[in-house]
């Protein structure tokens, strides 16, 4: 498969008013994004998210490195920009207007026009289920809505590239579900998504590849299989009390979980399974079920971002 | 879609857009309400003394009353609002990251800057005529003569706000937020009121032989040439002492339409200086 976005030792430092304020906030990023994939780009915040998304959009320019997009890396020309949609994090669309006007307005600067326009809006407002409130202002608009006009004026232009920022943030569960399905079908018609997120659960159902940023360096890279790998076990216990519990717990089993009158104990990879039930025998919990388990976006993410934080603190 | 009815239609649709979203300002339509109502108030004022004077002379205060008080009123309310939709129109879509939505699709940022001062022009045109058509109404009930000076005083008018707007535009490009491009706003209102004074600086300069009064003269004529004259653009005294209908005297209309032009372009080409690299 092509790639689509190519970043080369990508840098930005923000210069500071005064000699030794300059803050490195991008250092030598290295990605490079298919066609037809979904790229799930993550990190605290300041980690450099935000700005990678600036110079890919030319909103801001890098210090040194370079990018490309779709092999150009002339990519503030309208021909490289009219192959984007970007939504960005909490945007404003004005209250006084429509939400087909705003739509309008957005396919209005991709030059579309007349019934080419009218085609193209209609098409938008169909995939992201807001035909029936087209004709509503924005200012009666949920904020699940409003997410849903912004995602459409991403799409106006059919791009062939998304790049979207905290697409389910605020969202309640529906509504990013449904936003999750939009996304999943827009790939399947092969477009190519970069998706910033703190919603590690989301990005962790729908993408393909991620990436973890802490303070400007990338930590991680690589497919949801790769990373999320079959680490540890575990052991689900009946008739557990918090002395018996104490026992096993003792030898590195952690208790994660309590459902339903049994706990779930989870078995580091580097301890012995047979060690960890006869723990549990001799402590005398009732062994309900014993499973492989994949490490979480969320565990790998608190993993990588204090490995790295901890390697930039030094030893003590 | 040809590449030029793109780059026209990109603009527009932001300079329509930048219209719209102006005219809903509260601070705006309150500054315009305000003026109306000055506007209207003088009238009632004059209506008001008339019923208590009679003769000639009284009836030419009234009228000159209301000349008085429109003209002024049309002014400063008519500068205040220049400058505050020129100060507030970029920073204000930095702030709600509508920019990033607009300069991600294949528009130049050169495009945006037209289509926001187009925009902004439409807010500051459709303001005077509001005002002027006030005034030119009463003024015509009153006297019963077409007040065709006021038109060409109104004219005028805009190309003294378009060089106050085009400098106030730019200083709002390299600005985060509408404070300060509104105070520069000001100043550049005042300093172009008061460069006439810089006349009478160069004219006296030189007497006394020290090098300080030469460089305060050489500086005086240096400001005189550079900065706009904007006393050149009114016609207030003409107004208030002429009869409505008498053409503008003393002035070269289509000079001081160039005059004013020149000086916008040179204020939008800073704006785009400013903004063509402008980390957003």
């Amino acid at each position: 498969m092509a790639a689509v976005i190519e970043t080369h030792d990508l840098t930005k430092v923000y210069e500071g008013a005064w000699k030794g304020q300059d803050v490195l906030a991008l250092n030598k990023l290295n990605i490079s994004i298919e066609e037809g994939e979904i790229f799930g780009f993550l990190g605290p915040n300041g980690s450099g998210k935000t700005t990678t998304i600036k110079m890919l959009l030319g909103l801001i320019f890098p210090t040194s490195g370079h990018l490309e997009i779709l092999g150009r890396k002339d990519i503030g020309k309208p021909a490289v920009r009219e192959k984007i949609g970007y939504l960005p994090e909490g945007a404003y669309y004005p209250d006084f207007l429509k939400g087909e006007e705003v739509l309008r307005f957005y396919g209005q600067l991709y030059g579309l026009t007349g019934s080419e326009l009218k085609r193209r809006i209609a098409q938008v407002l169909e995939t992201v289920g807001m035909t029936r409130a087209r004709k509503r202002l924005i200012r009666g608009y949920s904020k699940g809505m409003r997410q849903r006009i912004g995602l459409a004026q991403a799409l106006i232009n059919d791009p062939q590239i998304l790049i979207l920022d905290e697409p389910t943030t605020g969202l309640d569960p529906i509504a990013r579900k449904e936003i999750r399905d939009i996304l999943a079908e827009l790939r399947s018609r092969g477009k190519s998504l970069f998706i910033s997120s703190h919603e590690l659960l989301e990005v962790e159902l729908i993408s393909d590849r991620v990436g973890i940023l802490f303070e400007g360096n990338l930590q991680t890279l690589g497919t949801i299989d790769e990373l999320l790998t079959e680490r540890d076990l575990s052991i689900r216990v009946a008739d557990a009390t918090p002395e018996k519990l104490k026992e096993v717990t003792a030898a590195g089993v952690a208790a994660e979980d309590s459902v339903r009158g049994t706990v779930v104990l989870r078995v580091p990879s580097a301890l012995d399974l047979f060690d960890a039930l006869e723990r549990c025998k001799a402590a005398q919990l009732k062994v309900v079920s014993v499973a492989p388990r994949r490490e979480t976006l969320e565990e790998l993410f608190v993993r990588v971002v204090g490995d790295a934080a901890k390697q930039q603190e030094g030893p003590k | 879609m040809t590449a030029r009815s793109g780059l026209i239609r990109g603009p527009w649709a932001i300079a329509v857009y930048t219209w719209r979203e102006g005219m809903r300002k509260r601070i705006l339509i309150g500054f315009l309400i305000l003026s109306l109502l000055f506007i209207f108030g003088a009238n009632l004022m004059a209506a008001f003394m008339s019923q208590s004077t009679v003769g000639e002379v009284e009836a030419d205060v009234d009228v000159k009353l209301i000349k008085d008080i429109c003209v002024t009123v049309i002014s400063i309310f008519g500068v205040l609002i220049t400058i505050f939709i020129s100060a507030s129109a970029v920073p204000t879509e930095v702030e709600n990251k509508v920019i990033y939505t607009v300069l991600s699709k294949p528009v130049r940022r050169l495009q945006y800057l037209f289509g926001k001062f187009l925009g902004i022009q439409l807010i500051v045109i459709i303001n005077l005529v509001l005002m002027g058509a006030l005034f030119f109404i009463a003024l015509y009930v009153k006297t019963r003569i077409l007040p065709t000076l006021l038109l060409w005083s109104i004219l005028l008018t805009y190309f003294e706000f378009l060089i106050v707007s085009a400098f106030t535009f730019a200083v709002s490009c390299a600005s985060t937020s509408a404070v300060l491009p509104t105070i520069a706003g000001l100043f550049i209102y005042l300093v172009g009121n008061l460069t006439e004074y810089l006349k009478d600086v160069v004219r006296r300069s030189g007497q006394t032989g020290m090098w300080l009064d030469e460089a305060i003269g050489k500086t005086a004529r240096f400001l005189y040439q550079v900065l706009p004259n904007l006393q050149n653009f009114s016609l207030k005294s003409q107004i208030l002492y002429q009869a409505p209908n008498d053409p503008p005297q003393d002035v070269q209309v289509p000079n001081l339409i160039l005059y004013g032009l020149l000086y916008a372009v040179c204020g939008f080409l800073m704006a785009y200086w400013v903004f063509r690299r402008k980390e957003l």
